[in-house]
């Protein structure tokens, strides 16, 4: 039996590494098979992607930033995504197995996201300033003796080693863990849950460690000059936020259409709704933590990081983070009520996913605008684009297979799970 | 006003006796199961005065009892709101106007190096006010409870369930309310008398 879940063939591989479980799925998590749920954020993502295309052609330079920020957009969901699933295994959490085939239709993402960063690597030269060769020719006017100093980390050879090293890292772990859990489903293994652990508990440490230094590499290095050990905390704490809000916001869309209802209740919301405002506190907690300690230690290097991002309008920029970030999410989310609504939690989730765009993108674009704030169309082209393709293998995922670990042995707790 | 005071001691779980210094009856329950099971019949009979009493927290008491939501959050959400504005208070007057101190060109008083100070205390202050919502909400510490006076009560605290209906209910009768709780399973009802001589 446990051989009957064939591996895919290697060109669909990106999309799924196994072959359709769903017949084997018991009829209220069968997953109702409808092209629709992939192939409209699919066609919506192609079409905006073909549109960036053409301002790739007119601003090459704007693209590529409008490009990073999606990309590092969708990229935060999925490794937020792989976060949840390793934290709740390394916890044997049981109110969220219910939940827990959505984050794990997620982290199948990164083959995906590994070829989408071609185009980066073709921009690396307007992306990072660090690639240009002048600055470390000492006879050079541009030459830059602190820039210098950092080229044993920042060079073109080492920045796409790492990047391998990362996308390997996290394939390694997001195919073990998918894959186990979805033969589960079909051999009914019962010692799926201790091997999953194990994958965990070295898979976090892992998964830590090259999640801080990808957001070292991919946003920090935009400005190369500025530092601050805390980014990698401050990008996870995005990260997980948003995975959240992904996870409710697919489990609503599932419920919109019958699916996985009576299965995923009022309670689970609740509990993700307690994460979501959780983790809006300790993103701001995490930001209000970098900007004091540079505020109060009113070093140059360091301090022109937020003078570029308070000067020029980003000031308004800054302003709004602090605001729809923070302030308002947690006076919305702060009631019982709020996170036992559907209606409430729906608009939170997209709240959420638009307000992590904002983020990125007021972290990576005053790197190319530092005198003018506000927004090009490429932004919203790009990021659409990519979280549309980036949704429609997810959801082409989740169609695949049953949308609830049937057989995990603790479902019957998840599924009879209430707040007290 | 005075039944404003026993209408809000009642929903502390503290009832007042009545003339003839019956306090309620007490009823014991074979299991946590059947003690729900009383707790919804209760309620749904129209008695509003009643309170359970176990060794443990039992899962959906709150909803049987038709309790609602807790309230604490409320007191908690006060609590912090007034750590909020102390720490603000505190942080601008010692800060700009009590002893202002020249440090590195710093303001005197920023919100930037003052928020840990008022971050700390808004926690510290959400942390007393849910406790301190806590005791009040449930009529603590209450040294004094006419239950006690039953001998059988002390084994709330090891392996017996019991149902106390208050004589202060408007439906509250020796007789009747005592045959409802045998109907509904009781093993065992006791009217409690509050004599006021727990001193002995």
């Amino acid at each position: 039996m446990s051989n009957s879940v064939k591996t895919n063939s290697l060109s669909l591989w990106i999309l799924d590494p196994l072959r359709p479980t769903a017949q084997y799925a018991r009829e209220a998590f069968r997953p109702d098979g409808k092209v629709m749920a992939w192939f409209i954020p699919a066609g919506i993502g192609v079409a905006l992607l073909v549109v960036s295309g053409v301002g790739w052609a007119t601003n090459a330079k704007q693209f590529y930033f409008s490009y990073l920020v999606g990309w590092a957009f969708c990229l935060s969901l999925a490794l937020g995504s792989l976060f949840f699933v390793l934290i709740h295994h390394l916890t044997k959490a049981k109110w969220s197995i219910v939940v827990r085939r959505i984050p794990e239709a997620l982290i199948w993402s990164f083959p995906l996201l590994a070829i989408l960063t071609i185009p980066i690597l073709f921009g690396m030269h307007d992306l990072f300033h660090w690639t240009h060769h002048e600055i470390y020719d000492p006879a050079s006017p541009q030459y830059d003796p602190i820039l210098a100093g950092k080229q044993g980390y920042l060079n073109t050879t080492f920045f796409i080693i790492r990047l391998v090293v990362y996308f390997t890292a996290w394939t390694f772990i997001a195919h073990r863990l998918y894959t186990v859990s979805l033969r589960q489903d079909v051999d009914d293994d019962v010692s799926a849950g201790a091997r999953m652990r194990k994958v965990s508990a070295v898979g976090l440490v892992l998964t830590a460690v090259t999640t801080a230094f990808a957001s070292y590499d991919i946003l920090m290095s935009l400005d190369p000059h500025w530092f601050s050990t805390i980014f990698g905390v401050y990008f996870f704490a995005a990260s997980f936020l948003t995975a959240h809000a992904l996870i409710a916001l697919i489990v609503i869309t599932i419920q919109r259409n019958r699916g996985l209802r009576g299965v995923i209740t009022k309670e689970h919301f609740h509990d993700l709704g307690k994460m979501m405002f959780g983790f809006t506190v300790f993103w701001a907690y995490i930001a209000f933590s970098q900007y004091m300690l540079i505020w109060y230690g009113n070093l140059p290097e360091e301090t022109l990081w937020y003078r570029h991002r308070l000067e020029h309008g980003w000031e308004y920029h800054s302003a709004a983070l602090l605001v729809a970030h923070f302030i308002i999410p947690f006076w919305v989310l702060l009631p019982r009520a709020a996170k036992r609504s559907i209606p409430v939690m729906s608009f939170m989730a997209v709240w959420f996913l638009i307000m992590n765009w904002f983020d990125f993108h007021w972290i990576a674009m005053p790197v190319l605008h530092g005198d003018h704030a506000g927004f090009h169309w490429l932004d919203f082209t790009c990021w659409l684009g990519l979280f549309g393709v980036f949704l429609a293998f997810v959801m082409y995922r989740l169609g695949r297979h049953s949308l609830v670990p049937q057989n995990d042995p603790h479902l019957g707790k998840s599924l009879n799970f209430t707040n007290i | 006003m005075k039944a404003i005071i026993t209408g809000i001691k009642a929903t502390m779980g503290i009832y007042e006796s009545n003339e003839d210094q019956v306090y309620g009856l007490l009823a014991e329950f074979p299991d946590p199961g059947a003690l729900v099971n009383a707790a919804r019949a209760t309620r749904d009979t129209g008695y509003r005065h009643f309170d359970t009493h176990s060794p443990f927290p039992v899962h959906g008491m709150d909803g049987a009892m038709g309790l609602g939501n807790s309230k604490v959050g409320f007191a908690c959400l006060g609590g912090g709101l007034t750590g909020l504005a102390v720490g603000i208070l505190l942080q601008w007057w010692t800060g700009a106007i009590d002893y202002p101190l020249n440090i590195s060109g710093k303001p005197f008083f920023a919100y930037e190096p003052s928020i840990p100070v008022i971050f700390e205390l808004t926690i510290l202050f959400s942390a007393l006010g849910a406790v301190a919502g806590m005791f009040a909400l449930n009529g603590l510490p209450r040294p004094y409870n006419p239950l006690f006076y039953s001998e059988r009560f002390s084994r709330v605290t090891d392996d017996a369930f019991f149902l106390h209906i208050a004589a202060s209910d408007k439906l509250f009768d020796l007789e009747k309310t005592g045959q409802f709780l045998r109907d509904i399973g009781a093993l065992y009802v006791e009217p409690i008398e509050d004599r006021g001589d727990a001193e002995e």
